[in-house]
């Protein structure tokens, strides 16, 4: 054998060696980083069924005492509503400003669209405290005090971007063709938005709709600045309870908000398909 | 009688004149073609026509009704699209009764009609599946009935064939034309295919750069083409400068022209030559051989005459004939002297 063959057979078995150890590489990698992202979700809810008065890991046994605890509790309850009502509102204000907006932002022609665009969606590189610091003094000088109102104010300048954005990937994926097929055959604009555009788009407004609830729903750092003091959001109200206090209690309701969000994005898997969302 | 009519329609996208002075109107039941290279403005015209986009100038006329005006979804014009535009959410019968429910027909009428116009396309048995489930022939079938069902005055199609592989473009070709025939529809093709263009329709409209160059019958257009454009872009042509005196051209004798005196072009289709000896009577051009095939039927040469471009010749061939080798003196007649056309210069 020539050693040139030699050489080629050995570069042969050498890349699949490389690329095990590679693959070897990126598994590690990708379940590490799954644990990172998953492990703690799991040790919360593992937690909140501990049976004693203080948190531990493994919990010392099984109850469910701390989650009657939450229920017990009229501050954390009075909380989880204002933080319902908050989302309710921040997700209906995002879905009525937001998809009209989408529209204008993917099929509009008018002058300055580019800028517009950027103006949108502009919200979404601040950090929400400097949204939350700005509401709160741009209120104390037009005379607006932190309230629930101005928390769902801000919260939906906070939002509106997740919501265009997830409308404004459907709608650019949408063919105009298809509106004029159905102008073609003899329907007006509203009659066509309603029977070709609502029905290709309903899946992603479903899925604005749960993600803009989500977002507002455990916002801290808008909600931190914007709230008022007596009718606390629950994000809010807990980072308050673990300042002073570190009770089962806390784990019980963050495993509820965990499972809510998991069963949210099961809906929406079954419902909708997951892999559409990013389109 | 006239159905549809187009008069002067212009337009421009910004700075781009995309159609010019565009006339040209069809009678009753007749299927026209445009024909033009990509990006000549065949879809502009059409989009117009269906009330897409608005005309800078010029009208469009159904029945002698001006509809430039009309939003799309008031006029009886039906549209296949290139890439077919059927709705994805749609089943196959609801892409088709999608007309009818929109003109509120009553049930049992939208379900006779679309069961009818499936038929009529060979697709009843398809009624209920999605059009991601179809083949590129069947999409292209369920648009047809999806615009047929509403019985519009004019159908319109634009590249309906582009879609579809060779072997199928051909019997679709063949069915759809037996299709309008029946049903008897007005239709505008757009192509781009020239073979396309022939066998589909009653007259073709060749365009160019936003305008219609010529306006005929398919056989027409490539016997009397009106421009060196028309003769090269319908089947292949030999284009030779000449020069008309008294109602004859210089140097090519038999070919009457009724043009006045001074430069023109000669239109030679390869077939209409023929192979002399060099210096033979009823030799037009003498030359050398620049390449010569042969494929069975006929052989194909191109000589070298002194002219622009070398003379394309198609001859029928004899069993044991060769073709000549490259570098043969040889002389080319013409056949048929009627069948030239003289053609304004091309400069
Ligand atoms: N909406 C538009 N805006 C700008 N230019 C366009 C638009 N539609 C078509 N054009 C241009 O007009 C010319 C003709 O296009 P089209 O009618 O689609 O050609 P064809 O169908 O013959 O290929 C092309 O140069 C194209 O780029
Ligand atoms: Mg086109």
């Amino acid at each position: 054998m020539s050693p040139r063959a030699s050489g080629a057979t050995k570069r042969r078995r050498t890349i699949p060696a490389i690329d095990r150890l590679g693959g070897l590489l990126l598994g590690l990698v990708a379940g590490f980083a799954l644990l990172l992202l998953v492990a703690p979700s799991l040790i919360v809810i593992a937690i909140s069924f501990e049976p004693r008065a203080f948190i531990s890991f493994p919990p010392s046994g099984f109850s469910l005492r701390w989650y009657w605890a939450v229920f017990e509790n009229r501050q954390l309850t009075d909380s989880i509503l204002v933080s319902l009502e908050v989302a309710t509102l921040v997700m209906l204000a995002a879905l009525l400003l937001g998809v009209p907006a989408a529209f204008a932002s993917v099929r509009g022609t008018f002058p300055g669209k580019a800028g517009a665009n950027a103006f949108l969606l502009a919200p979404q590189m601040m950090p929400g405290m400097v949204i939350g610091i700005a509401m709160l003094f741009f209120g104390a000088y037009v005379g607006f005090r932190a309230s629930d109102l101005m928390l769902v104010v801000a919260l939906t300048v906070f939002c509106i971007p997740f919501t265009i954005r997830i409308v404004m990937a459907r709608l650019a994926g949408l063919d105009p063709r298809l509106d004029e097929a159905s102008a073609n055959l003899g329907a007006g604009p509203a009659e066509t938005f309603l029977r070709v555009t609502v029905p290709q788009l309903g899946p992603a407004l479903l899925a604005a709709a749960a993600f803009t609830f989500i977002e507002a729903f455990d916002n801290v750092t808008v909600a931190l600045f914007t709230s008022d003091v007596r009718g606390r959001p629950l994000p809010v109200e807990l980072y308050y309870l673990v300042q002073n206090d570190s009770t089962p209690a806390i784990a019980a309701i963050s495993a509820m908000e965990i499972m809510l969000s998991f069963v949210v994005m099961l809906v929406i898997a079954r419902t909708v398909g997951l892999e559409r969302l990013g389109r | 009688m006239t159905q549809i009519e187009i008069a002067g329609v212009g337009k421009r996208f910004g700075a781009h004149q995309v159609l010019r002075d565009c006339t040209l109107s069809i009678a009753r039941g007749q299927v026209l073609t445009l024909l033009g290279a990509s990006g000549c403005g065949k879809t502009t015209l059409l989009r117009i026509i269906a009330g897409f986009l608005d005309p800078d100038e010029g009208e469009v006329r159904i029945q002698g009704r001006d509809i430039t005006t009309l939003p799309p979804n008031r006029r009886q014009v039906g549209y296949v699209f290139q890439n077919y535009a059927l709705f994805p959410h749609l089943t196959v019968a609801e892409n088709v009764a999608y007309g009818l429910k929109v003109r509120r027909r009553p049930r049992a009428e939208i379900a006779d009609r679309v069961r009818a116009a499936l038929e009529t396309v060979a697709l009843a048995g398809f009624a209920d599946r999605y059009p991601a489930r179809l083949s590129g022939g069947q999409q292209q079938r369920v648009a047809i009935a999806r615009a047929l069902v509403l019985e519009p005055e004019v159908l319109l199609l634009d590249e309906p064939f582009n879609a579809l592989d060779a072997k199928l473009r051909l019997a679709m070709q063949v069915e759809l034309r037996k299709l309008i025939s029946r049903v008897g529809i007005t239709s505008i093709f757009v192509t781009h295919d020239q073979a396309e263009a022939m066998t589909l329709s009653d007259q073709v409209a060749v365009m160019r750069e936003g305008r219609i160059e010529q306006l005929a019958a398919p056989l027409d257009l490539y016997d009397r083409p009106a421009t060196p454009y028309v003769a090269t872009f319908i089947g292949r042509a030999n284009v030779v400068p000449v020069t008309v005196r008294g109602g004859a051209v210089e140097g090519v004798p038999g070919v009457a022209a009724a043009r006045a005196d001074g430069p023109a072009a000669l239109v030679l289709r390869p077939e209409n030559l023929r192979l002399l000896a060099a210096g033979a009577p009823g030799v037009v051009w003498n030359g050398r051989v620049a390449f010569a095939t042969a494929d069975g039927p006929t052989m194909e040469l191109e000589l070298d005459a002194g002219l622009a471009e070398p003379l394309r010749a198609v001859l029928p061939r004899r069993a044991g004939e060769a073709a000549p080798a490259a570098g043969t003196l040889l002389g080319l007649g013409i056949a048929d002297p009627a069948g030239c056309a003289v053609i304004p210069h091309a400069g």
